[in-house]
C-alpha cells in the first residue's frame, strides 16, 4: 500500500475517533515464499495481509484493538472497541500522552522489481539450485522467499505507516528477497544462505554450489571429544549469538529491572576490546524502518564500543524513567516486554572466513548453528547446536568433516575471546562478520 | 463467508486445479496482561480471511488473501492457481491424496462459559488479585500474568465435495514470578511455563486456583536465588508432567512428523533419525512407554472434528509398549507409509497460511503409582519441574532441556530446593532409561502453545498428557559444570 493510501486509510480511523486521543498503525503487505525439498517445489504460497490497530488513550488509560476489516464500517468498530477498552481499564501510572510530529531520516529499501517478481521467477531461480545439487548427486532443498511491506516484522506484522491525534505520521515501506538452500547426503548436510532488499542481488546456482561443496565435504564425519576448541563461526552463526544476546540484553527495561548482563555495567568493559555492536536500521544491508511502534525516529544507538557498555536501547516509557529521549526502539503500548535491538551490527574488518581459517592450527569451522536457547540470562550463556557443514581445521586448511556437536557458551565470553573478524554480511537480520574465537565450549556429541 | 469460499472454490477449479480447497476464517483473540500491578497489554484482535490450496497438474499452489469482495477473492483463486503452475514446472512426482470421504459436518468444541461474554472488568480483577498475592512476597522482582482466549470459526469446502464448519474457542492463562540479584534470574511460573490452556470456555480460568497458588510460586521464585546449584554428573532424574511434555513434543512429536522424516522440513527445521525402515523394528523406549497420537483426547489444544485436509480426527500408537509403531501423516504423504488413509495431522495457523502436518495431541500413556509412591521407590535422583529452556539438534537425537526448579531426592525424600538444573541425552537412550511412569492419578494434560514450524513460520498448539516419570542414568548440570 503506498504512502497516500495508507494514509487515506490512518485518516479515517483518527477521524473515526471523534475527538479521543487515539493512535493507529496500518502494517502488512504481501509475501510469496517458494519452497523445494528433494530437488523438487513442495509449497508455493502468496499471501496478502493487512491489519490495522488502534489505540485510544483516556488520560492514563488505555485500550487496543487490531483487526483486518478496512472498511470504513470495519475501522469505525474498530475504533469503538479500543475506546472501550480503555474505558474500562484502571489507571496505568507511568502512561505517556501521545507524542506530537516527528522527522524521519528517508530509508530507501523498495525495490519495484522485487515487489513485482512473480512465482514463475521464483521457480525458475529454485530451477537453477536444484541443477547444482542433482548434478552432484544431493538432494537439495531450500527456500526463495520475497516480501514487500512488513510482514514478518516484530515476528508479526510491523507498522507499515503510523499517525496519532497530536499531529504525528511516518511511513515506511520496503521488499526483502531470501534465499536459503542445503544440499543433503542421507546426514551429510550444507548450507548457504543470502538476504537483501532486492532480488536481483540472489544468485540460487552460487548458493546451491556452495551447500553442495559443504555436503559433499561433509560426509563421513570424524568423532571428536567434547571440549573447548578455537573455532571460526561463519557469519550465519554469529547472528544466532547475537539474536538471542539482543532478546535478553539490550532492551532498557531488561537493564531496569536487573535482568541484563549491562545492568550497573554501564561505561564498564564487559567484553574484548575489538566488539563495536550498535543497533543500525540505515546501515545498507539493513535498511530497517526509521521509526518504531509508537511512531518514534529510530537513531542509531552504540551498545557497545570497543568492548564497553556504553547504551541500551529505549522507547518512550524507559527513556522517561531516565529523563533522556527514547531511541526509537518501542514495541505497541502497552506492553510488558520493553524495547528490542532489531537491526543489529557487528563492526567486522577486511578478511574473508578464508583468511579465518588460514590463522588457526588446530581447530573447528562452523558453517551454522542451531536451535540456540537460553540456559543463563546474566552469562548469556546459550545451548545449541553446530549443523550443515562442521569441519576440521588443521595448521591453516580445513582437512575433514567433524560429527556434530551441542554447545553450551556464555556469548560474553565468546566476544571477550574474538581473535579475528571477517568482512560483515546481513544474516538471519543481522549485520555481522565471521569470528575466529578461543576456547569455544562444544559441551557433547550427537549421532551424525 | 461461506459464498466467498464457494466462489474461491469455483473460480480454481474452472481455472484447471485438479483438486482444490479453500478455508475461510472469522479469528478473534483477546489478550489482557497485568504487569507490576499495572495492566502490561490488552489487545482485542479480529481477523478475517480466506485461504484456497490447489493441485495443479499434481503439484501444489497456495494463496491468501483478506479482500473479502467477489473481485478479491477471484483474484486470490487465481493466484493460487498460477502458483501452482509454476509449482509443476519443478516437480517429478505428482502428488496423489490418500482417499477421505466427503464430509458435510458442523462440528464446535466444547464451551460452557463464552470467553468473549466475560466482562473485562472480571479478567481484570483476577489478574490484579493474581499479582498482589505474588508481589506481596520480599524479593519478588516482576509479576507477570495473563489470560488469552482465542476463537476460531471456520468453513472448509473441498472439490472433492466435503463441506465442514468448525468452532474451536480454547481458553487459559497463567503467572510468573521473577527475582534478580546482581548475578541471578530466577523465574517461578502457574500452572506451566507459557500458561495452561484448553479448548473450553471460561470455564478452565474458573478451574484454576492461581490466587491460592500465587505466593507459594512467588516465594519458591525467590527462593532460588539462595538455593544450590544443581550438581553435574550422572543421576536418576524424576521429570514432573508439564516438562515431561515438552520432553514428549520436542523428542517424540517432531521426529514422528512424516513431512520431517522425507526430508521436506530439510532447509529449516531439519529431518528425522525415524526412518520409515524403523517403523515397528526400532526399541524407541522400556517396554513401558506407550506414546499415543490422539485428536480426539477431550480439550485438548489440538483437538478438532476433522484437520485441514478435511480428514476426520482420529488416535492411534506412535510408540507402542516401546515400539515406533507410527508416523503423523496427511493425504499427501500417507502412502509413503503404505497406509492408505492419512492420520488427520494437517493443520495451519489462520486463513493466511496453508496446512501442513503439525502435532495432534500426543500423550504418555500412564504407568502406575502416585508421585509420593515414585520416590518413595527413589534411593536418589534429582525432580525437575517446569521448563525454561530447551533445544534439540536437526534429526531429533541430541535434547537438553533446563526447568525453572529442582528437589534433590534422597531416601525418597526431597531434601534440597536446587537452582538452574538442566538435562542432557539422546532420544532412545532417554527413552530405554524410563523405568517409572506414574498412575493415571497423576496424569494431566499439560500443553504447548509457541510450537514453531514451517516457512512462512507458523505456530500450533498442542496438548500433551504425562504423569511424572523416572529416568536412570541420565546426564544432568550441564552448561554449570564448567
Amino acid at each position: 500500500m503506498n504512502r497516500d493510501d495508507a494514509k487515506a486509510l490512518l485518516d479515517q480511523a483518527l477521524a473515526a475517533a471523534r475527538g479521543e486521543d487515539i493512535e493507529v498503525f496500518l502494517g502488512g503487505g504481501t509475501e510469496s515464499l517458494t519452497r523445494f525439498a528433494n530437488n523438487e517445489i513442495t509449497q508455493n504460497v502468496a499471501e496478502r495481509r493487512y491489519l490495522l490497530s488502534a489505540r485510544v488513550v483516556r488520560g492514563k488509560r488505555t485500550g487496543r484493538a487490531t483487526g483486518n476489516d478496512l472498511t470504513p464500517a470495519g475501522i469505525d468498530r474498530l475504533v469503538q472497541r479500543a475506546s472501550s477498552a480503555a474505558r474500562l481499564q484502571p489507571e496505568i501510572a507511568d502512561l505517556l500522552p501521545l507524542p506530537g510530529p516527528q522527522q524521519y531520516r528517508p530509508v530507501d529499501a523498495l525495490d519495484p522489481e522485487t515487489e513485482s517478481l512473480g512465482a514463475d521467477a521464483r521457480a525458475l531461480e529454485v530451477g537453477r539450485a536444484v541443477e547444482r545439487s542433482r548434478a552432484a548427486g544431493l538432494e537439495g532443498a531450500g527456500i526463495y522467499e520475497v516480501r514487500a511491506g512488513t510482514i514478518g516484522d516484530y515476528g508479526e506484522i510491523g507498522p507499515l505507516a503510523i499517525a496519532n491525534s497530536s499531529g504525528l505520521f511516518a511511513y515506511h515501506t520496503g521488499t526483502s528477497a531470501a534465499f536459503r538452500v542445503s544440499a543433503l547426503d542421507g546426514t551429510a548436510s550444507g548450507w548457504a544462505g543470502h538476504e537483501s532488499h532486492r532480488a536481483r542481488d540472489i544468485d540460487g546456482a552460487a548458493l546451491s554450489a556452495r551447500a553442495v561443496e559443504k555436503a559433499t565435504r561433509s560426509r563421513e564425519p570424524k568423532s571428536w571429544a567434547p571440549g573447548r576448541y578455537t573455532v571460526v563461526l561463519e557469519p550465519a552463526a554469529v547472528a544466532d549469538f547475537l539474536q538471542d544476546m539482543s532478546w535478553i540484553s539490550f532492551g532498557a527495561l531488561l537493564v531496569q529491572e536487573g535482568r541484563s548482563f549491562l545492568s550497573g555495567k554501564m561505561g564498564e568493559k564487559v567484553m574484548g576490546e575489538n566488539i563495536t555492536l550498535r543497533d543500525d536500521p540505515y546501515h545498507p544491508l539493513h535498511r530497517g524502518s526509521p521509526f518504531d511502534a509508537e511512531g518514534m525516529p529510530t537513531r542509531p544507538t552504540t551498545i557497545i564500543e570497543r568492548g564497553v557498555a556504553r547504551s541500551a536501547v529505549y522507547d518512550r516509557q524507559t527513556a522517561a524513567k531516565e529523563g533522556r529521549e527514547s531511541t526509537g526502539h518501542g514495541l505497541p503500548v502497552p506492553n510488558t516486554y520493553g524495547p528490542l535491538a532489531r537491526h543489529l551490527v557487528l563492526e567486522g574488518g577486511e578478511e574473508s572466513v578464508e583468511d579465518l581459517i588460514r590463522r588457526v592450527d588446530h581447530g573447528l569451522l562452523v558453517t551454522r548453528v542451531w536451535y540456540t536457547n537460553v540456559v543463563d540470562p546474566k552469562t548469556v550463556t546459550l545451548t545449541g547446536m553446530t549443523r550443515d557443514g562442521l569441519f576440521a581445521i588443521e595448521k591453516g586448511k580445513v582437512t575433514h568433516a567433524v560429527r556434530n556437536f551441542r554447545f553450551n557458551q556464555s556469548v560474553i565470553q565468546l566476544l571477550s575471546q574474538v581473535e579475528a573478524m571477517g568482512r560483515v554480511e546481513r544474516s538471519g537480520g543481522v549485520v555481522c562478520p565471521g569470528l575466529l574465537v578461543h576456547d569455544f565450549h562444544m559441551s557433547s556429541g550427537t549421532e551424525f | 463467508m461461506k459464498d466467498l469460499a464457494r466462489l474461491a472454490l469455483d473460480t480454481a477449479a474452472a481455472r484447471g486445479a485438479g483438486y482444490a480447497d479453500v478455508r475461510a476464517i472469522e479469528f478473534t483473540r483477546e489478550d489482557v496482561q497485568v504487569k507490576n500491578g499495572e495492566v502490561g497489554g490488552l489487545d482485542l484482535s479480529e481477523s478475517a480471511g480466506l485461504g484456497v490450496r490447489v493441485l495443479v497438474d499434481g503439484a501444489w499452489g497456495f494463496a491468501a488473501t483478506d479482500e473479502l469482495t467477489r473481485q478479491g477473492v477471484e483474484r486470490c483463486a487465481a493466484q493460487a492457481v498460477a502458483v501452482g503452475r509454476a509449482s509443476a514446472s519443478l516437480s517429478h512426482e505428482q502428488v496423489r491424496l490418500a482417499a477421505e470421504p466427503a464430509h458435510r459436518s458442523v462440528w464446535a468444541s466444547e464451551c460452557a462459559i463464552d470467553p468473549f461474554g466475560v466482562p473485562l472488568e472480571r479478567k481484570l480483577d483476577l489478574l490484579f488479585r493474581i499479582d498482589a498475592e505474588i508481589r506481596s512476597v520480599k524479593g519478588v522482582k516482576n509479576a507477570e500474568s495473563f489470560l488469552s482466549f482465542q476463537r476460531k470459526h471456520q468453513f472448509f469446502l473441498s472439490t472433492e465435495g466435503s463441506d465442514i464448519e468448525q468452532t474451536l474457542t480454547r481458553s487459559g492463562g497463567g503467572f510468573t514470578s521473577t527475582a534478580v540479584s546482581a548475578d541471578d534470574v530466577q523465574r517461578r511460573s502457574y500452572p506451566q511455563a507459557e500458561g495452561y490452556y484448553q479448548t473450553l470456555g471460561y470455564e478452565v480460568v474458573e478451574a484454576t486456583p492461581y490466587v491460592e497458588n500465587a505466593r507459594r510460586v512467588a516465594e519458591e521464585s525467590v527462593a532460588l536465588l539462595s538455593a544450590a546449584q544443581c550438581p553435574s554428573g550422572e543421576q536418576d532424574l524424576i521429570l514432573e508432567g508439564s516438562q515431561l511434555a515438552l520432553q514428549i513434543h520436542e523428542s517424540v512429536g517432531h521426529p514422528t512428523e512424516l513431512d520431517r522424516v522425507l526430508g521436506m522440513e530439510a532447509n529449516y527445521a531439519g529431518t528425522s533419525f525415524l526412518t520409515l525402515d524403523k517403523r515397528n523394528k526400532l526399541a524407541f523406549g522400556s517396554k513401558i512407554v506407550n506414546l499415543v497420537a490422539d485428536a480426539t483426547l477431550p480439550h485438548g489444544l489440538a483437538t478438532f472434528g476433522y484437520d485441514d485436509d478435511g480428514v476426520e480426527a482420529q488416535r492411534w500408537h506412535i510408540v507402542r509398549d516401546g515400539l515406533f509403531a507410527g508416523y503423523l501423516t496427511s493425504r499427501e504423504l500417507a502412502h509413503r507409509t503404505g497406509e492408505s488413509r492419512s492420520r488427520g495431522c494437517v493443520r495451519s495457523d489462520g486463513w493466511h497460511h496453508i496446512p501442513m502436518i503439525r502435532m495432534v495431541n500426543l500423550s504418555l500413556m500412564p504407568g502406575s503409582g502416585t508421585l509420593e509412591e515414585l520416590l518413595s521407590d527413589t534411593d536418589r535422583a534429582i525432580f525437575m519441574e517446569t521448563n525454561r529452556s530447551w533445544s534439540i539438534d536437526q534429526l531429533r537425537y541430541n535434547f537438553q532441556f533446563k526447568t525453572e526448579l529442582a528437589w534433590e531426592i534422597r531416601k525418597g525424600k526431597r531434601i534440597r530446593l536446587l537452582k538452574n538444573p538442566t538435562y542432557q541425552g539422546i532420544t532412545t537412550q532417554f527413552w530405554n532409561s524410563c523405568d517409572f511412569i506414574c498412575g493415571p492419578e497423576e496424569w494431566k494434560p499439560w500443553g504447548v502453545v509457541n510450537c514453531g514450524k514451517g516457512q512462512p513460520g507458523q505456530v500450533a498448539e498442542i496438548t500433551h498428557g504425562a504423569a511424572p516419570a523416572r529416568f536412570r542414568g541420565v546426564r544432568v548440570g550441564v552448561g554449570y559444570d564448567e
